[in-house]
């Protein structure tokens, strides 16, 4: 059966002798050069935002990157100055390791934690659903609230929810734990997963819950056990999910700033400064902004070399 | 600038002159002054980053100065933020925010303000205002650069006393401290009483740098440290040991909590320790702690929490205490300078005078009455009348270096040992070096 395009084709404009019949193309007109203009005119209103929004502000912080400014003094070109200066800079190298803790600590955590939830809650999805909403509304508060909620939930006195907890079972238990370094870094890891953990969830259930209701059906007819189950099927067939999630959630701790801003300010003795911490302090703080600026595009690079093979991926799977 | 008040007053001298004829100069001076808050008007802008008692201050201050001037409209460009507030400041006016007056507490950032062209010298003004019969010359000095005078002191504060609860030194029989060894012995009585931690040392941020910069200046006096923060002498000197090494006396004499404890709070925290939790005996802080203390926990000054001003250390400095201060500072650009010249000379008067004290901040003005302060301020003043003063160091330094210098004295904290004192001198000096 012809579709109606086609016959139209036909009957308007006979087929020339040695050219090719134009192909059936289902119900839709091919592609034209006349399409162009109408394409462009919905595409400029983008491109120019777009431009505006992201590209000026990253060619200029590129640009700002080349020079030294101080305070409110005049700028002065210094070429890769600034980038010889940051990658000999012994505070900033702690910065990178600081922010491939945190970033990966963050992301495994939230990830194994959300798609663990997951799969559990697959099992009865009609019955936790209000845990699942639960999870996700942590994810939905934004990061400077739920900071302000752990600085209480680990107040180096007393009054801490977390040491009169600990000081039920231990009497005059009382722990400082954003001023040592070690515990102040797992306590900004932990703190910002419990944030992280509702996006992997929702994610990777979907994932799940994709999964065809016949393969898992096969399997209890088989006589499969739920860790079996969880194993052998819903494991690595949610992986799709899994993969999404942990490339948000990377991106997401990479460019973490509110939660250790609030919670330690980079401290102690700058043990929680992570790049995005870094790079605020240099240029809000000190107002170095051709430095900070430097750090920014470190960040970036970082960022792109985390997104641009996941987008590229994901793109050619969708084609 | 100035073109517009010139304008104003001559008009007003031809229109006086019959009345001068009669009524002579002093009257004639008298009219002149009303007329002048009379002819004011427009918007006042003025640049606010100050917050809770202090932003309700500059409301009252505000409130009081457009009552006497209808004219007026004041209107504030309000920055939020936490830690230090010069980025904020400083990414409004970069980004184009014209405004009157700068609130400015950083002698540092009015160096950087001036050398940017965006706050002027108010030398004219001055002299026009006869300020000088109002304010020392000292405090004059506080506001000055090598060109001229740009800042205009409104308060001041002591920054070497020392808070306490008179209930905490009573339950251990102990008066407050006079001298160092008597604070050091007071430890053990303070334990004694049941208090595990006299000293709070509040460590997170900035605040721990109050104690080293006082003993600073009681072990080799405010010439060292005016020579510090210019780095004429390097931050190896062994003054600067001298001082860190008493900080480290007094650690080891177990004054304070552990150093995670201490790198845990900033200067707040540590301040519900002492007043509300009871777990503290001593807070080094700035005179912004009696606005919290009386109008945050509600108690009374000079019954509930009073001050003693750090002990006598008998090396020859003891007559000295470091101090702040907060100035306003004149734009270049603002769109109405004669309001915000006008509103300097009313924050000399003993009207914003008493609005201060309502607040518990003391004004340097000849206008003051200081028996209208509460019992703390008046220790305060008296402490800071009888001192030779040395203005706050981290307030005196360029921005990267007052940043790694409270991360250092942090790891001071951490272990203050001979070596630690050394590593943490070294790394001091090390970034002075690169930007001096």
């Amino acid at each position: 059966m012809s579709s109606g395009a086609a016959d139209r084709g036909a009957t308007s404009r006979p087929a020339r002798e040695g050219r090719p019949e134009p192909a059936d193309t289902g119900g839709w007109r091919p592609w034209r050069l006349t399409d162009a203009p109408a394409a462009m005119f919905l595409i400029v209103p983008v491109l120019v935002l777009f431009g505006i929004a992201v590209v000026y502000p990253l060619i200029e912080t590129i640009r700002l990157s080349f020079y030294e400014i101080r305070g409110l003094a005049e700028p002065s070109y210094v070429g890769l100055g600034n980038y010889l200066t940051l990658f000999g800079d012994p505070t900033f190298r702690n910065t990178i390791a600081t922010t491939l803790l945190f970033t990966l600590g963050v992301t495994a955590i939230s990830v194994a934690l959300g798609w663990a939830m997951a799969m559990l809650c697959s099992f009865a999805p009609a019955q936790t659903l209000p845990f699942r909403m639960m999870v996700f509304a942590a994810f939905a508060i934004p990061e400077t609230v739920s900071g302000y909620m752990w600085v209480t939930i680990l107040r180096p006195d007393r009054a801490g929810l977390l040491n009169s907890v600990i000081g039920a079972f231990i009497p005059d238990f009382s722990r400082a734990w954003l001023g040592d370094a070690t515990t102040a870094r797992w306590a900004l890891i932990i703190a910002a997963s419990w944030s992280a953990v509702g996006l992997p969830l929702l994610v990777c259930f979907a994932a799940v819950r994709a999964i065809p209701k016949s393969l898992i059906e096969a399997a209890y007819v088989d006589g499969a056990r739920p860790i079996s189950m969880m194993r052998h099927i819903l494991m690595p067939l949610s992986l799709t999910g899994v993969r999404v999630a942990i490339f948000i959630n990377l991106l997401g701790a990479l460019r973490a700033f509110d939660i250790i801003f609030v919670l330690t300010g980079g401290g102690p003795v700058r043990a929680t400064e992570t790049i995005g911490y870094f790079m605020y302090r240099e240029s809000m703080t000190q107002f170095k902004l051709g430095y900070g600026a430097a750090a920014t595009v470190v960040l970036l690079i970082a960022v792109s070399v985390v997104s641009i093979p996941a987008i590229i991926q994901r793109t050619a799977q969708a084609k | 600038m100035r073109r517009g008040i010139h304008t104003t007053r001559r008009g007003r001298w031809l229109a006086a002159a019959g009345a001068v004829l009669l009524v002579g100069a002093t009257s004639l001076a008298g009219a002149t002054s009303a007329a002048d808050a009379q002819d004011l008007d427009g918007e006042l802008v003025i640049l606010q980053w100050q917050g809770g008692v202090e932003a309700d201050l500059w409301a009252d201050l505000g409130a009081a100065f457009v009552e006497a001037n209808s004219g007026v409209e004041i209107r504030e460009v309000v920055l939020t933020g936490t830690g230090d507030m010069r980025g904020p400041m400083r990414t409004a006016l970069l980004g184009g925010e014209v405004v009157d007056i700068v609130i400015n507490t950083w002698p540092a950032f009015r160096a950087e303000l001036a050398d940017a062209g965006i706050i002027g010298p108010i030398d004219e003004a001055w002299e026009e205002n006869d300020w000088s019969a109002l304010l020392s010359d000292s405090w004059r000095d506080l506001g000055a650069l090598p060109d001229g005078t740009y800042g205009l002191t409104y308060t001041y504060g002591n920054r070497s006393g020392i808070w306490y609860k008179p209930e905490h030194l009573e339950n251990a029989g102990i008066e407050p401290p006079e001298t160092w060894d008597a604070l050091i012995a007071s430890f053990d009585a303070l334990n004694e009483a049941g208090y595990q931690t006299p000293f709070a040392i509040p460590g997170q941020f900035w605040a721990h740098a109050e104690l080293f910069e006082t003993l600073l200046i009681r072990t080799s006096g405010v010439e060292t440290a005016t020579a510090l923060a210019a780095h004429d002498i390097p931050w190896t000197d062994p003054a600067v040991r001298g001082a860190l090494e008493k900080y480290a006396e007094l650690l080891d004499a177990g004054c304070c909590a552990d150093a995670a404890a201490m790198l845990a709070n900033d200067w707040d925290g540590e301040a519900d320790q002492l007043f509300l939790a009871d777990e503290r005996n001593y807070l080094m802080i700035g005179m912004w702690m009696n606005a919290r203390a009386r109008n945050d926990y509600g108690m009374a000054e000079g019954e509930d929490y009073s001050l003693f001003q750090f002990p006598a250390l008998g090396l020859g400095h003891d007559n000295t205490s470091m101090v702040d201060s907060k100035e306003v500072n004149l734009t270049t650009n603002g769109d109405n300078p004669e309001a915000a010249i006008a509103f300097f000379d009313f924050l000399l008067t003993a009207e914003a005078a008493t609005i201060l004290a309502d607040y518990g901040f003391a004004s340097p003005s000849a206008e003051a009455d200081t028996s209208l302060l509460g019992p703390v301020q008046q220790i305060s003043t008296a402490a800071v009348a009888d001192s030779e003063v040395q203005f706050v160091l981290g307030d005196l330094l360029p921005g990267d270096l007052v940043d790694e210098y409270r991360v250092q004295l942090q790891r001071f904290l951490q272990d203050p040992s001979e070596e630690t004192i050394d590593a943490v001198l070294e790394a001091i000096e090390a970034k002075a070096l690169d930007l001096y």
